[in-house]
């Protein structure tokens, strides 16, 4: 009985076993396109999404993308070396060309190519990983977080007016004026000038108004 | 050893019937299989390399650790690189086209096979 498949798998095999090294080398250069294509449109994404500026941020933020970014750029860029060095060989390595040797050196290459595939591969998604963290804390950190705390304070921009009255003065935002009287809302907390209530809209009888002053703040 | 016998090329499986010697090289990734073909009586060397197209090896097992041992049989061909009548040129063969089983003796230490 002859089976000849079996004798075609071995000579498929010594087939392989002569060019394992070239498969391979052709291996890692499909990945190593695979890896800088996937680089360069996360890199795009965040160029063209990111937030412009890192400026408005507070300071712990500000360092964490730094440190995300910083730390991306040495992954993606090691990442392709061994991608690279993956797919051409490394340069100034030496052997003997003599049969058993050479034989020795191309089963020890092809591990090496297979590992450093490997760790390109690795280096890449984490530095990916850490782009796309990058990405979401300029996303959801909010500008000017900072100036959290004055939030309460009225925003530069936003017109008040100072109320004169017989009683006192009252400030907040004009809300509406008529013949009847001005309707300020005042804004929480208490304000310096202000001696009225709690927050709130505020309707003061057109009587009782002594003057209305635009001012920039309360 | 019989002098070769130049047969007309013909790939059939024949059944050796003087043994091979099956070695396992130092470092445990390749096995040479040499003997006498039983066609043609020609020196056949034949060696089989662990390679590429296996199942992953896991990240922590290190290149230093050596290949799990062949078992089971060697499919060889003959390649005792004599010149047969009739073998095709398209045919990646050196030998007379007979091709046989060598069984893998029981796993020895590497190297350690006389
Ligand atoms: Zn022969
Ligand atoms: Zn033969």
């Amino acid at each position: 009985m002859t089976d000849l498949a079996k004798k075609r798998a071995a000579q498929l095999g010594q087939q392989l076993q002569a060019d394992q090294l070239g498969a391979v080398r052709r291996q890692a250069e499909g990945w190593r396109n695979g890896l800088a294509g996937l680089t360069g449109l996360v890199g795009a994404v965040f160029v063209l999404k990111g937030r412009e500026s890192v400026a408005g941020m507070p300071d712990v933020w500000r360092w964490t993308t730094a440190a995300l970014l910083a730390a991306a750029f040495l992954l993606l860029l090691s990442g392709a070396l061994k991608a690279v060095r993956a797919a051409h060989g490394q340069v100034g390595e030496h052997t003997w060309l003599s049969g058993d040797r050479l034989f020795a050196a191309v089963l020890d290459e092809v591990e090496r190519t297979q590992d450093a595939l490997a760790s390109a591969r690795r280096r890449s998604v984490t530095g990916l990983c850490a782009i796309v963290a990058a990405l979401a804390v300029s996303w959801v950190v909010p500008v000017g977080a900072d100036e959290g705390k004055k939030a309460d304070e009225p925003a530069p921009g936003v017109p008040r007016v100072l109320v004169t009255t017989q009683k006192g003065t009252h400030c907040g935002r004009l809300v509406v004026g008529d013949g009847g009287g001005v309707t300020i809302e005042r804004s929480k907390g208490p304000g310096k000038k202000d001696s009225g209530r709690g927050p709130g809209r505020l309707r003061i009888p057109a009587a009782e108004v002594i003057s209305v002053t635009p001012v920039g703040r309360c | 050893m019989p002098a070769h016998d130049p047969t007309t090329f013909q790939e059939t499986e024949v059944h050796p019937t003087a043994p091979f010697t099956v070695h396992r090289s130092d470092d445990g990734r390749w096995y040479t299989v040499t003997g006498d073909c039983p066609a043609c009586h020609g020196r056949t060397v034949f060696r089989v390399a662990h390679g590429v197209l296996g199942p992953l090896k896991g990240r922590w097992r290190r290149r230093d650790a050596e290949p799990e041992p062949l078992t089971g049989a060697i499919p060889v061909y003959c390649q005792c690189g004599y010149p047969h009548p009739e073998r095709p040129p398209e045919s990646p063969d050196a030998g007379c086209g007979a091709f046989w089983d060598v069984p893998v003796p029981p796993a020895t230490p590497p190297g350690g096979a006389p």
